[in-house]
């Protein structure tokens, strides 16, 4: 692939990161409302005790100096100290993020798998009743809310179906047994999982129809059938070849956003994320945390389309060259 | 290749109508579409019927459930609120020097007995054998060393540190004998601080290095439970302690779990996977509760209260109108109470005549004049007065100054800008313009703290039976600015004088009657108007556990003192335990009736959808055109 191309997307995404980083910063010093003031309300902080916090925090200096300090200390991998916990950041962060990602991951792979399967035969089928049938439900769980379709499959699935209510683990059982561990691991997923695949595919439905369709009506595909080509060849390596390209853009667009986690199917099934931290940050005020969380979401989307900007050109003779 | 024009974009609704009324078989798909859509209406339709609570398996891990902040250190002293998850977790490993009986008294805890030598000194006797969970004897060092830690870190420990400010220092005079020593008389130094405060283990804490970020990775206390594991904000686990003085708990295990929706604790506590809730449920969920057999609804009045706050302070930049005591008095007049606490709390709160809640039983002066809902008389108060009506319909001060009144409402209590837009209805009766706002509340925070505001609606609560919290807000040396703990600026020299008497009165009598004509005085001058004291509710599987607490304990919200963690006990005894049994035992089969999912069949029905998925593609590409 080209060098150049490749030094380009590579420069823009540093100066991408720079400027999340300094946005992130700002970002939090103009909101309103100190989160130590409010301790005031309570008989418990003093002013002394607020100004040593503030000290600790350093949130007494000058703007710029703890925009300096914040750029350091990033760089370090050091996120600060949480207001509430007054633990470093990161260690809360990082396994959450692990553990967001377990769940999203496979519900994204899950989706791809579906989506781009039912999307080629809604294509191909375009105008029958089998595509009708799919783009109307595919639609309707699409525009279901998140939080409630997530309630209804949480009573049904806990009714009916006696799978757990929340969380990752079954709590009090000691599973040293690496099979068992995963088995609950999966029964603990099944819910939340399909919360979140029942809304991914509607889009990947629709965005592999679209472009599919919008391939089949190119004139390469009319000289390719009339050159004999298979069926079965047509579709592979001539249609689908062309219609991948929108489909990984979305692909790495989700990827990226799924860091974010799914706050609403995390709320519903305290699915301990990290867009439930996020969530959880807010409550509390705690800004560091809130500033962390911000950071690790905005860095991940920023290298998704960094990895599908490579794909791209690697793909798409067009982009690197033109 | 022919194709049939058609825009499915159009007319969606009848095309789901045609979808629907097929019934040919090629239309298998739409038929599991109308069977999708059937059970989603039926599903949502039966999300208000309560199902049956079949008869769990009795088990001997007692679990909570936890939908308040969240439990994110398991360093005591480090916890900043007293109604959060952290609090809790402690509450089950760590002890306190004595906790508080049904009727709020102070009972032994750590300390079997104590007296006071003086109005600023106190005696403890500790227990002999306490033992800290890994076997070291508790003696009365640990607790000097607790004290004096808390007042050497104070600036760091901002929950601990509320309560020893009125201590001196504390030494251990032997063994098992601490003496304390207050700086000032502090009548209500047990039942309100030292119930909260936990004591900690000195030949663990004094090798500590930096006391302000302490993990306490593997704590040690003198609890009726030892810690297994945690996560941060998740849940922790715990096993009975068998050495705990008091003698073990009834259950083997304990566990906490946090859960972000209060609907989906509800639903565990129906299907048995938790066993109770804490740390208050809204009302709006007790009849998915009272109507199963197995729940037990405890609701009870909270140490809390809800009141309408007016900006009295001369100095302030509210609505200067708000300075006047007709003003408050009539505006007063024009607050349904009643109606408010029906409609935000569905009757489960008190209405209050007096700024102390009913829950603090004696200290609430039920004769304390009460206003009430009286729109004429509000209106004609205001002309009176000389707040006649001008030319817009909004009453005018005679300073020319217009009655516009901003009502906040903080956001950590949304369901009272409901409150909010009613008085500003009943207010617009009256020709005075209300204006419900819901504020953050860190921005809340700092507009009260300096002064800014017109009225808000807001809440009063505290950790023990004692009337001092409740009373503190009114003095005038809680008048600053920036604020301290006065928010509407009253101040009058009797009730000051009133407080010190009662600060330092020895007979619970006498000092209940300062306490009530204290009341008395404020109502006359209406710096708030009370709104009510809501209940506090909590639900528990009375079927499966028994020993649970069922009146006042402070502090209330909470599983209050260690006597729930010590007395709960299943009620069918459990016999067959061994290790491998517990796996089985927990939750997961505790369920209705219905069939548990094995978890090969979940790894297969992942696995069918994959290769169904492959299976898909290869068809497609070996599928024929049409021509």
């Amino acid at each position: 692939m080209d060098t150049e191309y490749v030094v380009k997307k590579v420069a823009q995404t540093l100066a991408t990161i720079f400027f999340v980083l300094t946005f992130n910063f700002f970002l939090f010093r103009i909101l309103p409302g100190n989160p130590f003031a409010l301790l005031f309300r309570g008989p418990g902080f003093s002013r002394e005790a607020v100004n040593l916090l503030n000290a600790q925090f350093g949130l007494d200096q000058p703007v710029w100096v703890q925009y300096i300090r914040y750029l350091e200390n990033t760089a370090k991998g050091n996120l600060g100290l949480s207001y509430t916990t007054r633990a470093p950041v990161a260690n809360m962060l990082f396994p959450r993020l692990m553990n967001s990602l377990v769940l999203l991951l496979t519900a994204n792979v899950i989706s791809i798998v579906i989506g781009i399967v039912l999307g080629i035969v809604s294509a191909w089928r375009r105008g029958g009743r089998t595509d009708l049938t799919l783009s109307a439900s595919t639609l309707l769980l699409y525009s279901m809310p998140t939080f409630w379709l997530g309630l209804v499959l949480l009573f049904a699935g806990v009714v009916y179906f006696g799978l757990p209510v929340a969380g990752m683990t079954t709590l009090g059982a000691n599973l040293t047994n690496w099979f068992d561990y995963v088995g609950d691991l999966l029964r603990h997923m099944v819910l939340p999982g399909l919360t979140l695949v029942l809304g991914l595919v509607g889009q990947y439905v629709l965005v592999m129809k679209g472009a599919l369709l919008d391939v089949f009506t190119e004139d390469y595909m009319i000289t390719a059938r009339a050159k004999g080509i298979s069926t079965q060849k047509l579709l592979w390596n001539h249609a689908m070849r062309n219609a991948t390209l929108p489909i990984i853009t979305l692909i790495a667009i989700n990827l990226g956003l799924t860091v974010g986690g799914a706050i609403q199917t995390e709320t519903v099934f305290s699915w301990p994320g990290i867009g439930l931290l996020t969530y959880q940050a807010l409550l509390q005020r705690d800004y560091p945390m809130l500033q962390g969380c911000f950071l690790v979401i905005a860095i991940a989307v920023i290298l998704a389309n960094f990895v599908a900007d490579l794909t791209y050109g690697y793909l798409d003779p067009r982009v690197r060259t033109g | 290749m022919q194709q049939k024009r058609h825009d499915s974009s159009d007319c969606f609704p009848s095309l789901l109508y045609e979808i629907l009324q097929n019934t040919s078989r090629e239309k298998i798909l739409s038929k599991k579409l109308n069977a999708m859509i059937s059970l989603a209406i039926l599903l949502v339709s039966s999300n208000f019927v309560v199902f049956q609570v079949h008869a769990a398996a009795p088990t001997d891990t007692f679990a909570v459930g936890w939908n308040g902040p969240p439990m994110d250190t398991i360093n005591p002293m480090l916890v900043t609120v007293y109604d959060g998850g952290a609090y809790m977790v402690n509450h089950a490993m760590y002890d306190k020097l004595v906790q508080a009986d049904s009727n709020g008294d102070p009972a032994p805890d750590l300390a079997d007995s104590w007296e006071w030598k003086d109005a600023q000194t106190v005696v403890f006797h500790l227990v002999h054998n306490a033992t800290w969970h890994d076997g070291v004897p508790f003696t009365a060092a640990d607790a000097e060393f607790t004290i004096n830690l808390i007042i050497a870190n104070k600036d760091f420990f901002p929950l601990m540190r509320t309560y020893v400010t009125s201590v001196d220092s504390a030494k251990a005079l032997d063994d098992y004998t601490l003496q304390i020593n207050l700086k000032n008389p502090d009548a209500k130094f047990l039942q309100a601080s030292l119930i909260m405060t936990y004591i900690v283990p000195k030949h663990i804490w004094e090798k500590v290095g930096n006391y302000t970020s302490y993990a306490n990775e593997n704590p040690i206390g003198t609890g009726p439970f030892k810690f297994v594991r945690w996560e941060p904000n998740s849940f922790v686990e715990f096993d009975a302690n068998p050495d705990y003085f008091r003698g073990p708990p009834h259950v083997k295990h304990l566990t906490m779990r946090y859960f972000s929706s209060v609907n989906a604790m509800i639903l565990a506590l129906q299907s048995g996977e938790i066993h109770a809730t804490g740390p208050i449920l809204p009302p709006t969920v007790v009849p998915l509760m009272t109507s199963n057999p197995g729940i037990q609804v405890i609701s009870r009045p909270d140490l809390r209260y809800y009141y309408f706050n007016f900006n009295a302070f001369a100095n302030g930049t509210g609505n200067p109108t708000l300075r006047d005591e007709r003003v408050r008095r009539a505006l007063a007049y024009a607050i349904d109470k009643k109606t408010l606490a029906q409609t935000v709390w569905q009757g489960f709160a008190d209405v209050l005549n007096s700024i102390m809640p009913t829950a603090l039983g004696k200290w609430h002066n039920p004769n304390t004049p009460d206003i009430p809902f009286d729109l004429d008389k509000a209106a004609q108060m205001l002309d009176e007065a000389g707040y006649k009506v001008g030319a817009d319909g909004i009453r005018i001060s005679p300073d020319g100054v217009k009655m516009i009144y901003k009502i906040q409402v903080p956001s950590s209590y949304q369901e009272e800008l409901r409150a909010a837009q009613m008085v500003a209805e009943w207010w617009s009766k009256i020709n005075v313009k209300g204006i419900p706002e819901l504020v953050e509340v860190g921005a809340l925070g700092d507009i009260v703290v300096n002064w800014k505001h017109d009225t808000f609606i807001w809440v009063w609560s505290a950790t023990s039976t004692d009337p001092d919290d409740f009373l503190l807000v009114f003095t005038t040396e809680q008048i600053c600015v920036p604020g301290c703990m006065s928010d509407s600026g009253f101040s009058d020299p009797e009730y000051d004088q009133l407080y010190q008497q009662q600060l330092q009165a020895t007979d619970a009598v006498q000092r209940q009657q300062i306490v009530w004509k204290m009341q008395d005085i404020v109502a006359e001058h209406v710096p708030y108007v009370p709104l009510y004291n809501n209940y506090a509710i909590q639900g528990f599987r009375s079927d499966l556990f028994t020993g649970l607490p069922q009146g006042i304990v402070p502090p209330v919200s909470q599983f209050a003192g260690n006597n729930l963690f010590v007395n709960v006990r299943p009620v069918v005894p459990v016999t067959t335990e061994t290790t491998q049994m517990t796996t089985q035992i927990t939750t997961q089969t505790t369920t209705t009736q219905a069939e548990v999912i094995p978890t090969a069949t979940i790894a297969a029905v992942i696995v069918i959808v994959i290769v169904l998925a492959l299976v898909g593609v290869l068809l497609m590409r070996r599928r024929k055109p049409a021509s």
